[in-house]
């Protein structure tokens, strides 16, 4: 599903990402720990094809396609999600509204009709029980004045109602409350099949407790440092990220 | 050159039939426009608005009825509106045409040349008496040459049901025009109404309209009022608005500036009574090498009112926003809140924006804020909604949409705001 080789990427002129080299299966879940500005958001958002970030070096292939050569809202459409670690507030844009866009832009890139308006608002409906969002909550404007775990939940459900193919977690378990948290990974677990990949980047064991992966590993200085499965998630969270780094500085 | 034609527009007035009552308020505005002469860019007020394409042009009066006025007013947008309305075609009314609706026949809806005979009371008591033309030569080059235009009263208690449409045409298929068309609204004590005045061209040639709208709004009065400038192509328009607002009155005033070569909207208000609430939006939406400037002065002259002010723009090309925003608030004018916004989006890195509050405060228990913005669409929410699969050019409409729609919500006509929605859609 997703390739990525010694990939290398910075922003304004200082660089994050350092021969960055991870390999992802249709249907495999992937944690991605690391301390604070090991460049897990700078991964994410260059899969995603923030434009501020410039990619160096390396490749990025994706179900058999270049990735970095496609616009963010070709990624998308090719699916490609990535949940936000701090989703924006746009006011004066309505969530539903917003929603039935990238829905139908979804479908016309893939050349499939729009979405009939009662069929949407089913979808929706559906979608929002997974993670038990408030009703309410789409009639507002995106993200505005929603509290931190609504928006996080905001990002599931909007992942919910564009089905992807690969899912990138930027730390959506932060700043939530454990009901909340299992409300997340329960939506999580219920997309889960063979088809669909998840990248889930967390700082924290906790949400591994509820988002089972196949495989963790550890993000430093910007490159994967250490690959296991969830039993490194259970030693990393014993004996912290230290533990990497003297070891890392021992086999200098 | 444009000095030539208003003095002999002016002789006409002088020797012909028109020496009436009128032609001494008309002498005394064409001596102090003499005196002034047009405002140029060393005039504080004018800095960054260069009027020569006014000056040094070739402008005509015209007398001319078109005939293909009535298939124009019935294509317009705004005619869906059920509403009351007047029409004038280069300042020059069209009975005919204007609608009185039967359920709102208590106000008084006509022309001001009309008026100044049939309601003579009302009009020697509020005409010329709120927009100063000292400091303002525009205004008394409007008195000393106005063709005519809108005379609206309301009487005490009176709420029409429909709003009133004043519909401005000015139509250069044959000529460069010069228009000077002069509103007069008089809302009386208790009453509540909506006004919407729209500027709308007709025809390819350059013209010239200056505007002078004065309206007052007697105690415990409520009212809506749109501007709506539309005028397209080569339309140099000038337009001052004086508001006078006694006790307990509030007014809701939103300018939509979509179109048109030069704009210099002026929009007064003057609290002359305690407890006023006044709103002033705007949005202006500018492109190729045009120029909008909005100029708004509030005079908080006494206590215990409150004003909010918020003016968004859009900029394209290598267009040009100027804004200065003025409030000023007097000695008496104890418990003022005032607060003022001016938020820029620029589309282009050619496009420039000049913005200025004033704040002028002599009393000393007030609240004012002031604030003002320029700059490109926010990554950010760019990002945003392209990482959900929208297009870069759907998220930017979007994203503008968003901006306008603070202004758009201020509108309470739904045709207006799809008229407003129209015309976004059209320009970006
Ligand atoms: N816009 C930026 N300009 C400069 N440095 C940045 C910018 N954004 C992030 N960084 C730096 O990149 C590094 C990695 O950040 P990030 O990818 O957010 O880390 P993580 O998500 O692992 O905490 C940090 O040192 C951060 O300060
Ligand atoms: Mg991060």
């Amino acid at each position: 599903m997703l390739s990525i080789k010694n990939l290398s990427a910075e922003i304004d002129g200082k660089k994050i990402l350092d021969g960055l080299e991870l390999e992802i299966k249709a249907g495999e879940v992937h944690a991605i720990m690391g301390p604070n500005g090991a460049g897990k958001s700078t991964l994410s958002a260059v899969l995603a094809g923030r434009p501020e970030y410039v990619v160096t070096g390396g490749t990025v292939t994706y179900m058999g396609k270049n990735l970095l050569d496609m616009s963010p809202e070709d990624r998308a459409c090719e699916g490609v999600f990535l949940a936000f670690q701090y989703p924006v507030e746009i006011p004066g844009v309505s969530t539903t509204n917003f929603l039935k866009t990238a829905v139908n832009q979804k479908r016309l890139y893939n050349g499939l009709e729009p979405m009939e308006a009662t069929d949407f608002l089913k979808m929706m409906r559906q979608k929002m029980e997974l993670v038990e969002m408030d009703k309410s909550l789409t009639g507002r404007s995106l993200n505005e004045g929603f509290s931190g775990g609504e928006k996080k939940r905001n990002e599931v459900f909007q992942m919910a109602m564009l089905e992807p193919n690969l899912a990138i977690l930027d730390e959506t378990d932060s700043g939530l409350d454990i009901d909340a948290l299992r409300l997340v990974s329960n939506g999580v677990n219920k997309m889960r099949n063979t088809e669909r990949s998840f990248v889930v980047i967390t700082h924290y064991q906790r949400l591994l407790d509820y988002i089972i992966p196949d495989f963790v590993h550890v993000l430093y200085k910007g490159k994967i440092v250490k690959s296991g499965d969830k039993e490194l998630a259970k030693e990393l969270e014993v004996k912290g990220y230290d533990w990497i780094k003297n070891e890392l500085e021992a086999a200098v | 050159m444009l000095a030539e034609i208003i003095n002999s527009n002016f002789n006409r007035y002088a020797s012909g039939a028109e020496k009436d009552l009128f032609f001494e308020t008309r002498k005394q505005a064409f001596e102090a426009f003499e005196t002034m002469g047009f405002p140029t860019q060393k005039n504080e007020e004018w800095k960054y608005t260069n009027i020569k394409g006014v000056t040094a042009g070739s402008f005509e009066m015209s007398d001319e009825r078109p005939a293909h006025a009535k298939t124009i007013f019935e294509k317009s947008v705004l005619n869906e509106i059920k509403a009351n309305q007047l029409i004038f075609v280069n300042g020059i009314f069209y009975p005919d045409l204007s609608i009185l609706l039967e359920k709102d026949k208590s106000i008084v809806l006509t022309n001001l040349a009309n008026a100044r005979t049939e309601y003579s009371e009302l009009f020697n008591r509020h005409f010329s008496k709120y927009a100063k033309t000292e400091e303002h030569s525009l205004n008394a080059l409007n008195t000393a040459l106005l063709n005519d235009g809108a005379f609206i009263y309301v009487p005490e208690g009176v709420k029409p049901e429909y709003p009133v449409i004043i519909n401005h045409y000015i139509d250069s298929t044959h000529i460069n025009v010069l228009v000077q068309p002069r509103n007069l609204m008089v809302i009386d004590k208790g009453a509540e109404i909506t006004l919407i005045e729209t500027y709308e061209s007709i025809g390819f040639n350059a013209s010239y309209t200056n505007v002078v709208s004065e309206i007052y709004v007697a105690e415990n009065a409520h009212l809506e009022h749109y501007k709506v400038q539309q005028q397209a192509g080569e339309s140099y328009h000038t337009n001052f608005t004086q508001m006078f607002q006694e006790s307990n009155t509030s007014i809701n005033q939103v300018t939509l500036t979509l179109d048109g070569k030069l704009v210099r909207n002026n929009l007064h208000f003057y609290m002359n009574g305690k407890n006023c609430n006044s709103l002033l939006y705007g949005l202006y939406i500018i492109e190729k090498q045009n120029t909008v400037d909005n100029h708004t002065r509030v005079d908080h002259a006494q206590p215990n009112c409150f004003s909010d002010e918020k003016y968004k723009g859009i900029l394209k090309d290598q267009s040009t926003a100027i804004f200065n925003g003025k409030i000023i608030v007097h000695l008496d004018a104890q418990k003022t809140n005032a607060y003022q916004r001016n938020q820029n989006v620029l589309l282009s890195d050619e496009a420039v924006v000049n913005t200025k509050p004033q704040l002028e405060i002599f009393a000393d228990d007030v609240k004012c804020t002031h604030g003002a913005t320029i700059g490109q669409l926010d990554e950010e929410p760019m990002f945003y909604l392209r990482s959900r699969g929208i297009p870069e050019n759907e998220a930017r409409k979007m994203l503008l949409n968003a901006f306008a729609d603070e202004i758009a919500e201020r509108i309470k006509i739904p045709e207006l705001v799809e008229l407003l929605e129209k015309k976004i859609e059209e320009k970006l």
